[in-house]
């Protein structure tokens, strides 16, 4: 059990070391070596440009990183596309702006890597989606179009979209910059749910009060590197860099 | 200082100000409005008034339409059905045939569509058509038997209806397999068979008028755009030697005059062909015009993908789609859908472009008119001298009602899409 009652298992579920990442001149990930265990949640904090969101693309290569290795679920990160697909089917992914395809319905939005990707029979790809819509709160909203929704509701579908892979692992890129604050509160609620259910889950947020209540541990990233990885009470409460407090002083 | 207000006293809501409302309001703020506007006016309606008072007795008075009657089925379909291209018989029956195919082609799409747009047009295209048989022609001009195939527009409509209704052809991937047989199936009667009674080949030479502006019109804007959403992928592809050709040919293609293009493929094709290699002209200009407008379509069509959120193929990859998928599922969808504007404007160009295959002798609806206007000797004389402007004014009526159908059914998918709400 871990400090939030999360049941972590004492498994390795993603391991980096020394992973480095540049863009053209810019040193994004200066060795980052860190790991993550099956149902641990590990919320990831730190200034804009300090290349927590680069990190969190490199694990399933929507950004390529240059040197080091990336493991993750078993299986390693290299160039070749079958072991790319194959953590990309593992790894859920909720972006800041949503990125639900305009086009197509909630339902359709939900189910179309179901059906395209695992290959599942439209009818049980959308009795799934009609059950994450449930879980999510919305399953009034399936015939609709993306556009048709609230912020906070079309982050929510981007949950259940996700979900419908019924991955291994979540990875969240500041799902709630892009909200209004009262609609923080409806997509918090669900990570929160999620989170009780033994889904590993790396996000980088603001939200304090989401990562105090529900993070195993809390990762600062700074200048490319992690210049911290505590479990929540000694991150507030003792903080051992100048950097962590500077930080907290900014935006607390 | 504010004025505060307790959210339970609400203000009336008002209606929105009446300003300069009704006919006079609305002349004084926009015709008017200051000295120079009202000197403006003056001149722009004096100005219209003397076009239109010449432009309208001219109309009524002096206009002798006949010239239109008198030509008649030659700007339909050129010399197909004369002496000249099909001597000793009549092909007349064998367009109005393919219009039969189309109007029961139309009935099946519209029960696969089930209504809407598909089904206005499934039903004005053949009635149009069959209100031609009412023509006032005397019967030795158009006879019984060309009438009747017309009405037959009718019945065949409600063929391809009940096919779509009480068959299993009612599916849209038959109708776009028979559409393509169907032009193909046209294309072979057009040309005929030798040998056989009834098909005696007639030389695309001779193919002509308004079929053929629209034969090259439909292959082009059928083959043009998928060759286009190929070249548009292509320019973007990661694959250097993929991306150099495709750059190569939209830059040739767009650089250079469609008129030269059309030229080159006359005098410099048959250079790489033995000498008396029977070369098919039509077929060379159809597919001259239509990689042009693919070259054009591609740039729109890259338009629209530059255009869309770089999120959208990364949430599709993040949920482990394929590039392919990604592509043809998430990425084109809303790239076309985004220029479909664009789009349907390129199909209107090639449309008007298809009067340029004058340039190698082929005579379309445009170049039979200034032919038979400036060249076509009966006594002596130049019979149809007079009646230029009434037979341009009816080639402008006849290509802007062909574009305007284009304009308004790419304005109803735009509509249907929801393009610019979503």
């Amino acid at each position: 059990m871990s400090t939030n009652g999360h049941t972590v298992i004492d498994e390795e579920i993603i391991v980096c070391r020394d992973v480095h990442k540049w863009f053209g001149n810019f040193h994004a990930l200066r060795g980052i070596t860190t790991s993550v265990k099956k149902g641990e949640v590990v919320v990831i904090i730190g200034p804009s440009g300090s290349g927590k969101s680069t990190f969190i693309r490199t694990l399933n290569r929507l950004e390529q990183h240059q040197r080091g290795d990336i493991i993750v679920d078993g299986i390693e990160l290299t160039n070749d596309v079958r072991n790319i697909d194959a953590i990309r089917r593992d790894v859920g992914m909720v972006f800041q702006s949503f990125n639900l395809f305009p086009h197509l319905t909630v339902m359709n939005n939900i189910t179309l890597a179901p059906i395209k990707v695992r290959h599942l029979p439209s009818k049980e790809a959308e009795g799934i989606a009609m059950d994450l819509l449930e879980r999510v709160g919305i399953p009034e909203q399936a015939e609709k179009y993306p556009a048709q929704l609230s912020g906070g509701q079309q982050q929510r579908v981007a949950i259940a979209r996700a979900l419908a892979m019924q991955p291994n692992i979540m990875l969240f890129d500041e799902p709630t910059s892009a909200l209004d604050p009262e609609m923080i509160k409806e997509v918090l609620e669900v990570m929160r749910e999620l989170a009780a259910s033994q889904m590993t889950i790396l996000a980088v947020t603001h939200e304090l009060g989401f990562a105090r209540e529900v993070a195993d541990r809390i990762v600062m990233f700074d200048e490319g590197v992690i210049v911290e990885d505590q479990p929540p009470d000694e991150f507030f409460n003792n903080p051992r860099h100048e950097r962590v407090k500077h930080f907290l002083s900014q935006i607390l | 200082m504010s004025v505060v207000r307790e959210p339970d006293t609400t203000t009336t809501a008002l209606p929105p100000p009446r300003s300069e409302t009704g006919a006079v309001g609305w002349m004084r703020a926009n015709l008017f409005s200051s000295w120079y506007n009202t000197a403006l006016t003056v001149v722009v309606g004096a100005v219209a008034a003397l076009v239109a008072w010449y432009g309208l007795s001219w109309l009524l008075i002096d206009a002798d339409f006949s010239v239109i009657a008198t030509l008649g089925g030659l700007l339909l379909i050129g010399q197909y059905n004369t002496e000249v291209g099909c001597p000793g018989q009549n092909c007349f029956w064998r367009p109005q045939f393919i219009l039969l195919m189309v109007s029961t082609l139309l009935g099946m799409a519209w029960v696969v569509a089930g209504g809407g747009l598909t089904k206005r047009i499934a039903i004005t295209v053949p009635v149009v058509v069959a209100l031609f048989a009412f023509l006032p022609y005397g019967l030795d001009r158009m006879g019984w038997d060309v009438r009747l195939l017309l009405l037959a527009n009718l019945p065949a409509l409600l063929l391809g209806w009940a096919l779509g209704r009480y068959t299993l052809l009612g599916t849209w991937r038959t109708v776009a397999i028979l559409s393509v047989g169907g032009f193909l199936l046209a294309l072979v009667l057009l040309r005929g068979i030798p040998g056989v009674p009834g098909l005696q080949p007639v030389s695309v030479l001779h193919w002509g008028g308004l079929m053929l502006n629209l034969l090259l019109a439909v292959a082009g804007i059928v083959v043009s755009f998928p060759i286009g959403i190929a070249l548009a992928l292509g320019r973007r592809s990661n694959l250097p030697v993929v991306k150099l050709l495709c750059v190569v040919f939209i830059e040739v293609f767009r650089g250079v005059p469609l008129i030269t293009l059309l030229f080159m493929s006359q005098v410099l094709v048959p250079l790489a062909f033995p000498e008396n290699f029977p070369l098919n002209s039509l077929l060379r200009a159809a597919i001259i015009i239509t990689l042009f407008s693919a070259a054009y379509m591609a740039e729109n069509i890259r338009g629209g993908l530059q255009a869309l959120h770089p999120g959208q193929a990364e949430a599709a990859r993040a949920l482990g789609l394929p590039g392919w998928q990604t592509t043809m599922l998430i990425s084109l969808p809303q790239a076309i859908r985004n220029v479909i504007p664009a789009i349907v404007g390129q199909f209107i160009a090639l449309f008007k472009d298809t009067s340029l295959v004058y340039i190698i002798g082929m005579l379309d609806i445009v170049e039979l008119s200034r032919k038979f206007a400036t060249t076509y000797v009966e006594n002596g004389m130049l019979p149809y001298l007079d009646n230029v402007r009434e037979l341009f004014i009816f080639l402008a009526l006849v290509f802007w009602i062909f574009t305007y159908g284009m304009s308004y059914i790419s304005g109803r998918i735009e509509r249907h899409m929801g393009v610019g709400e979503r």
